[in-house]
């Protein structure tokens, strides 16, 4: 729920709450108030005709009062007692009845006591009442229509600073150098936001611009002494007269150094896969790299007496060429080292995906084998080049699958969604 | 042939320079990049080794130098940089060839060796060793008039044995040389040992004598018995 959401339901709630409280309290307060006045009235009324009593010894004519009527009801016994109430009053002129207010109270007339009822017509205070009421809910409507829009269109111009910071964080790429521009704004809460995140960005700059210094130092220093021992290794060899157990130690050396210097080289194409620093992008016919990579990868096959089945289309696509090769290197580096003796290799390609299967072993691949070293336990590999493939792929918007059934595994690589 | 080796790494310049002489090759040396830019200026080689990192100096300049120079030396950058980049402006400056560190001495040597073939025999690209003669450009192999049909990758192999004569090769250097080392292959070279037998086998039936011999399981030897 967005903010100004929150703030919206929060505001309207209590202004509708608040709105219909005042209104009912207007409502019987002027009620009140009223009834009163008409009770006066009705009062005033009753002292005229106890003083036209007094006076004249008679009763005055009930016809000769507009708005009221007067009723007079000689009482034997009981004697009633003085009050107001609500009752019915009957307009002669519209006739009908409307509500109305009665006064019934007594008068002492040659010894007779007489009931005197006085009923004035309540219209006029109804009608009173009920545009008061009208006007009280005019104002709220109003009220909260003009709320819901101050909300959306000010509060909206007053968080867009807020959003468009927001944005630029979600674009934020560290490996991009430019700077979170500020959305000039006059809020003080604003402003600090944007200072905080540009400081961040700055930050989290520096610190992966030293770590990548650092790495490319480490790696580059790094190659300078493995340079040096492979070199040494070479001139070992020429000495001669060694005997078979010394030339069973040198090859473990070679291979350990051999598979030094391949890790270093992958860890680096990785980071440099990572920042995008492989420039060249260009058109590449897909079907004939294939092609090329099998006939390479020939003796391979033949050493475990793999067959090679290709179904290709002419696809072509774009990416660096010297991605595409390592692409293709892993897929196939792959597909021989997990297979079986006397296996298959089936290569499908079209314009949707790259679809690598081959004969092995079954089961009890782990989820995790785009993983960086991540690899089955009886793997001669290193762990990186399945890491550096899907790397490839994001790179360039592909999406690579793996799934194994029966003892067969398929890489699948979809250029594009 | 004449090789001016410009490198600071002591122990690297050391077994460099240990594996190219000999057989008639005249090996100089510079550690900085000014010794190096005075080598360049005053004698005339047939193949430069360069270093692109240099104490005193970029590598890519010394390659400048020679073009203002109008030498033709042939130059081979050694780099510890695995850098497209690095490597397309060498060779645009005029290098010859690219080569990273760490690398096999043997693939250093035929590298040097296919650039100084190309610089001086100008289209006549032959390799005379006894009995043989490789015409690298045609591709062709003649065995005392006998004409000898190899594979691609045979072909190759024996190309790398000369350049690398008397010297043991190790099959791991072999395989990259032919596959290239960004194949990731695995640590089991043993294939390689059938493209060996085959070359052998019809170096030999061609009547050139057996110079190929296996050295500790390791690698192979190609040379005088």
């Amino acid at each position: 729920m967005k903010l100004s959401n929150r703030y919206n339901k929060a505001n309207i709630l209590t202004s509708i709450v608040v709105l219909i409280i005042t209104g009912i309290i207007y409502y019987v307060v002027i009620h009140f108030i009223l009834t009163e006045k008409l009770d006066r009235d009705l009062a005033v009324e009753e002292n005229e005709i106890n003083q036209y009593v007094n006076t004249f010894h008679k009763l005055p004519l009930p016809a000769s009062y507009l708005d009221q009527q007067i009723s007079y009801k000689t009482l034997s016994g009981i004697i009633s007692e003085r009050e107001f109430l609500n009752t019915i009053y009957f307009n002669p002129k519209e006739r009908e009845n409307e509500p109305g207010r009665s006064l019934i109270t007594v008068v002492h007339l040659d010894g007779k006591t007489i009931e005197v009822t006085i009923t004035k017509s309540r219209v006029e205070s109804e009608d009173l009442i009920r545009i008061i009421l009208l006007i009280t809910l005019g104002i709220t409507v109003v009220l909260l229509l003009s709320l819901l829009l101050i909300n959306r269109f000010v509060l909206n111009r007053l968080w867009r600073p807020f959003y468009s910071t927001l944005n630029r964080m979600k674009t934020f790429e560290v490996t991009r150098m430019d700077t979170i521009e500020q959305e000039p704004t006059k809020i003080d809460e604003f402003n600090e936001l944007n200072k905080s995140v540009n400081a961040m960005a700055e930050r989290v700059r520096q610190d992966y611009k030293e770590l990548k210094s650092f790495t490319d130092n480490a790696s580059h220093e790094m190659m300078t002494p493995l340079a040096v021992i492979n070199s040494k290794l070479d001139s070992l060899l020429q000495t001669e007269s060694f005997t078979e157990q010394q030339g069973a130690l040198l090859e473990d050396i070679y291979h350990a150094t051999g598979r030094l210097s391949r890790l270093h080289q992958s860890l680096l194409l990785l980071a440099k896969i990572e920042n995008n620093l492989i420039p060249d992008f260009q058109e590449i016919d897909l079907k004939e790299m294939v092609e090329v990579k099998g006939r390479q990868f020939q003796e391979l096959f033949e050493k475990d007496g793999l067959s090679l089945t290709t179904n290709l289309q002419v696809v072509e696509i774009k990416m660096s060429r010297y991605l595409a090769d390592i692409l293709l290197n892993n897929l196939f580096s792959n597909a021989v080292r997990h297979n079986i003796i006397d296996g298959y290799i089936r290569v499908e390609l079209s314009s949707v995906a790259l679809i690598m299967a081959n004969s092995g072993k079954p089961g009890n691949i782990q989820s995790k084998i785009f993983d960086r070293f991540s690899k089955s336990a009886d793997s001669e590999g290193m762990g990186l080049g399945l890491a550096i493939t899907k790397q490839i792929c994001n790179l360039y918007g592909f999406r690579i699958s793996y799934q194994e059934e029966n003892g067969e595994h398929v890489f699948t690589v979809y250029f594009g969604d | 042939m004449k090789i001016l080796v410009i490198e600071d790494e002591p122990a690297l310049l050391e077994s460099i320079l240990a594996y190219f002489t000999g057989e008639g090759n005249i090996c100089e040396h510079a550690s900085d990049f000014a010794l190096a830019s005075e080598k360049i200026a005053v004698y005339n080689y047939d193949c430069i080794l360069l270093d692109l990192g240099l104490p005193g100096g970029e590598g890519l300049e010394l390659l400048t130098k020679l073009k203002q120079l109008k030498k033709r030396d042939g130059v081979l950058i050694i780099s510890a940089r695995h850098s497209l980049d690095d490597k397309l402006a060498g060779l645009d400056l005029g290098a010859d060839d690219y080569l990273v560190k760490p690398f096999h001495l043997s693939e250093l040597k035929a590298r040097v060796s296919a650039i100084v073939r190309r610089k001086n025999f100008d289209g006549d690209n032959v390799i005379h060793f006894n009995e043989m003669a490789v015409d690298v450009s045609a591709m062709k192999i003649n065995v005392k008039g006998n004409h000898v049909i190899l594979t691609k990758k045979e072909f190759d192999l024996l190309v790398y044995f000369l350049s690398n004569r008397n010297k043991v090769v190790t099959k791991n250097a072999m395989a990259e040389h032919l596959w290239g080392d960004e194949m990731d292959l695995s640590d089991d070279f043993d294939f390689i040992y059938t493209h060996v037998k085959n070359l052998r086998k019809k170096l030999l039936e061609a009547g050139s004598a057996d110079y190929l011999r296996s050295v500790y399981g390791i690698g192979y030897k190609f040379g005088d018995i």
